[in-house]
Formats: structure tokens, sequence, C-alpha cells
């Protein structure tokens, strides 16, 4: 199993669990491809054992949360399809 | 024949090797947060610029770290001597950039570089790049953070070049911010957004430091051409593999491929320039690539933004003053200089004046504040023609003894802004919005002569004869400096 981390823009207090989502995760693999971006649909957990793949989160600003989460990735997605619609 | 200038960045960096600027560091760095450390402690303590000769994970490649975070680098660049004083290394940019434009002459690929290596289709991939993580918390890697983005107009010749930070998302993604108001901006968002097209660009890493200087600055003209003013002779560029854009020849590494319209991925959070993680985590720009070429062993580079002084922050406020300047004197104000402070990340303007009107720096407000350069800062501090606009002293004496805490300080609100300022509200920043303040360091014009209060110094109280004297006789008096 990787490691992964995801940026949240909410309190972590606040964070969605056992609910599917559609977010990016980073694979934290050491190597070339660390920190490789992709979309997936994933369910998240703060226990940090109820889902197979350990998670590391990030709030908006880039402050770590401590203490790992897991996360159980149902299917990655491609970026085009949910990419569209943006500002900048 | 040109001014003397380094053609390559492999000749700036022995430059600077030279003359103590730089260090060689042999010892393997991780690209993975150690080369972003140290970067940004070199900033902080303005340390000589760290030429990386090992990388982890990336054995063919080197990189340099703040090749322009100080004066002393900046001066070199431009080919003075590195002791040379900010207002004559502001002087030599004026000089050149007064000139006629030259316009670049386009070499065969033979001729080039940059072109020693060709990456096409799956070859083209960014993970093969030793883009750095640049500080902990970062959304990503950032390939593009010291670089310019080339980008031409969709129905005119324009060509633009501009530095705007690219995050790597995967091996063939890049996303980033272009915001409106810059000149990309305008190009990407008015031009090609609506007809939904696909906008070519080439990414420029480590261009020779003079292409990098015009990329930063808020030229008026296409910076190819701006660039060879600079140079005193045109740049030599090359043809890209997959569009018609041209890039700098001598170049270490080009990164091709589409920006594309109405699309976007999450980027940020980001280490900035103002010091701060501060804009939102939000879609923004996608770039997708086509091709990478690049030198032979090329050399990455890696600038770290943060508190202050990193090269971003020292070159627009450098360019921005100067901009400003030559905007204000083409406007016929009286100014005797404007000055930009890099500890401020260029959000704060000093402009010197000789006070001969009333109101004259409301004026000034509002003609900077109004022009192309306005939504890069918020802060004009207008001191008279007595004051030194470099030296901090007399400038925090003038703000903090002239400017009258109410009838000095003019804010106006409704203003353009960045949304990486880190005071504005949620609301401001995502739509880009920014108050602005003029502090008016002048005594106001109607006082009479009689009311006006002298200033009590060396320079302004003592006969001419006695400051000679005491000058003259200053180590004899038993005073060694």
């Amino acid at each position: 199993m990787a490691t992964w981390d995801t940026f949240v823009n909410v309190e972590f207090k606040d964070l969605q669990e056992d609910q599917e989502q559609i977010t990016i995760i980073r694979d934290l693999t050491p190597g070339r491809g660390k920190y490789r971006s992709t979309y997936a649909r994933v369910k998240l957990s703060k226990d940090s054992v109820r889902y197979p793949e350990t998670v590391w989160i990030r709030l908006g600003k880039g402050q770590l949360i401590d203490t790992p989460c897991s996360m159980h990735i149902v299917e990655f997605i491609d970026v085009c399809s949910e990419s569209q619609g943006r500002r900048d | 024949m040109g001014y003397k200038y380094y053609k390559d960045n492999r000749a700036y960096i022995d430059a600077l090797l030279a003359t103590g600027d730089a260090v060689t560091v042999s010892q393997e760095v991780d690209w993975d947060l150690e080369m972003g450390a140290i970067v940004r402690r070199v900033c902080e303590r303005k340390a000589p610029a760290p030429y990386f000769k090992r990388i982890k994970d990336y054995p063919d490649f080197e990189a340099i770290g703040a090749p322009i975070a100080t004066y002393r680098r900046l001066a070199i660049a431009f080919g003075l001597d590195p002791a040379t004083p900010i207002p004559e290394i502001a002087s030599e940019y004026l000089a050149r950039t007064s000139s006629t434009p030259v316009k670049p002459k386009v070499v065969d690929k033979k001729g080039a570089p940059c072109k020693e290596v060709i990456l096409l289709e799956d070859d083209a991939n960014l993970l093969s790049l030793p883009a750095p993580m640049v500080h902990d918390g970062d959304a990503g890697r950032y390939i593009g953070t010291w670089h310019v983005i080339v980008a031409k107009d969709l129905d005119t010749p324009l060509v633009n070049w501009g530095m705007y930070r690219q995050m790597l998302f995967n091996e063939k993604t890049m996303v980033g911010p272009v915001l409106p108001f810059s000149d990309m901006g305008k190009i990407f968002w008015n031009k090609y957004v609506p007809r939904n097209t696909p906008m070519p660009f080439a990414t420029v890493i480590n261009p020779d430091p003079l292409s990098a200087i015009a990329g930063c600055a808020p030229a008026t003209l296409p910076e190819d051409q701006f660039t060879g003013m600079l140079m005193g002779e045109p740049i030599e560029l090359v043809k890209c593999e997959t569009n018609d854009l041209c890039v700098p020849a001598h170049a270490e590494i080009v990164i091709e491929g589409e920006v594309l319209p109405n699309v976007g991925i999450e980027e940020g959070p980001f280490g900035e320039y103002t010091g701060y993680r501060t804009s939102p985590r939000e879609k923004r720009t996608v770039y997708r690539v086509k091709a990478i070429t690049m030198r032979s062993k090329p050399i990455m580079a890696v600038s770290n933004m943060g508190v202050p002084t990193d090269e971003g922050q020292l070159l627009r406020s450098f360019s921005l003053a100067l901009e400003m300047q030559r905007m204000l004197k083409d406007q016929g104000i009286p100014i005797t200089g404007v000055y930009m402070l890099p500890e401020s990340t260029h959000h704060l303007v000093v402009v010197g004046v000789k006070p001969i009107y009333a109101n004259i720096a409301t004026q000034i407000g509002q003609l900077v504040f109004g022009s192309k350069l306005g939504p890069w800062f918020h802060m004009v501090l207008v001191v008279d023609d007595q004051t030194d606009i470099y030296n901090k002293d007399e400038v925090i004496h003038a703000l903090s003894t002239k400017c009258h805490p109410v009838t000095g300080i003019r804010v106006t609100e409704h203003g353009v802004g960045s949304p990486m300022n880190p005071f504005v509200s949620t609301d401001e920043r995502r739509y880009g919005k920014a108050p602005k303040v003029v502090f008016d360091c002048l005594f106001p014009y109607s006082w009479p002569v009689s009311e006006v209060p002298v200033k009590v110094s060396f320079n302004s109280v003592y006969p001419k004869n006695i400051r000679e004297k005491v000058l003259s006789n200053w180590h004899s008096y038993g005073f060694k400096e």
C-alpha cells in the first residue's frame, strides 16, 4: 500500500468521513514520482485503520494534521473529466 | 556591440563563483525540501547562491538556487561591479531600456544549446525533471519558480514573456494561477478562452539572467525586444518543436505545450512572495505538455519565495519602481526618484518629489495606482526631495514626523489587487480586490515658510564652512570612521 496525502478546505473537525467524495490525492512513495497527483473518488476516516490506505490530511494553507487518517480509494478519475469549470 | 552581459546561465554562474557570490555544493542534496530549505536560508541571510552539483534521483541534472536574490548578483547580471550602489544599477537599467527596441534574432536549431536533448510525446515526462518541493506544505512540486512563460496573442504578433508559477501535477500536466490583470492573463482570458482555443506556451527554465529580469519587469513592449535592449544587441531565439513560439536559444530547459481554456485543477497552497501561504486552493489554469527540450546536463533553477529577500521580491521591486519612475516623469511630475523596498515584498513604494504644488502626493498615488502596475502594490509613501529614498532611516523619520495621521493618510477603496495579499478579506482575495493608501510625508503646501519645521541634521543646520571644517578634521578629532 502506498501512503497518500490530500488537502481539505475545511477545519479538520468538519472532515467529511465515510462518504464518497472526489478529491486530489498525492502519492508519497519516495522517488521521482513522489507528490504525483491524481483525482480519485475516495472515502476518508479519521480512524487510522478503518480503511486500507494511509492518508495524511493537510488544511487549506498546507497545515499538516499530525495524526494519520485512513482512506478507501473507490476509483481513480481521469483528470480531464474533473477539471471542467474553473476560475483564477 | 552589446553591453557586457552573460549569454547563458552557465557564464553567469561562473561570474558569481568568481566574485564569491555563489558557492558550489558538491554533496548530494534532496530535491524534496532539502534544496528548498537551503535556498530559503540563503535568501534570509543574503548568502551566496548555491550551485548544486548532485541532486538525489536526478544524476543528470544540476541546479542553481536564488540566482538574483541580492543587489550584488543583480549588478553582476548587468555586467557591473558587484558593489555598484542601487541608484547606479537603476540608472543602468533606465539607460538601456530607454533606447530603441531591439528585435530578436532567430537562430537555427544547431546554434541553440537548448535543443541538445529533445523529448517528445511520452518521453516528455515532467517527472523526469528535478522539480523541487520548495516548502513543506506546498500543494506540489513547483517546476516553474525562476522561468519565463512565452505566449502569443491570438490576433496580433504580440509576444509576452512572464513569470507565473507552475506546479507539477502529473507526468503531462502543470497548473498555476494566471491572474486576469496580468499580461498573459489578458491574452488568455480575453482571446483564447472566449473562443475555447488552447493557447500554445513555452516555459523557459533558467534562461540567461537578463531574459529572466525582462520576464519579471512590467515592460510596456514585448519582452524579447526588452531583453535585446538590456543586452544592447538582439537576443538569440530558436523556434519551438511543437508550436510557432520562439524561446531563448541558450536556456537550460524548455517545456512546450498548450494552456487549456475552460478547465481548471486545484492549485495551491504555495509559499508566496509575500512571506505567507495566502492565496486559496482553487481551480487554476492547466498546462498540458507536448515536448521538453534542454541542454546536456541541464541546470534547474530554484527560487524560494518567502520572507525577504528572494529574487522575485528584489527584481519586481526594482523594475516596478523604475517603470513607475519612467511613467511619472513622462507625466511631468517633478519627482526625484522612486524606490520600492524589497523588504516590503513590493507592496510599499517610496516616491521622492519636489513639492511645488498642493496635493501632489495624492496625484502621484492616483497615477501609480491607476496604471497597469497598480495591482501589485498598495502603499505609496511620498517624501520631499531632501529625503534620500534609498535610506530607510530617513524614510521612516519622514513618515513618522511629517505624515498627519488624519489628513496625511489617503485611503482609496475598491482597487485592483492580488489574491496573494495576506491582509485582505476572503472576498477581496477571491475577486482580486484591494484598498490602496497614500502616506503624504510632505508638509502642507499652504503652510507659510515661517511655520514649516526646520529639519535638524548635520547637513541642514550648520553653515557650509563649519561642516567642511568638521569633516576635514574628523580623523584628527580621534574618530576612525
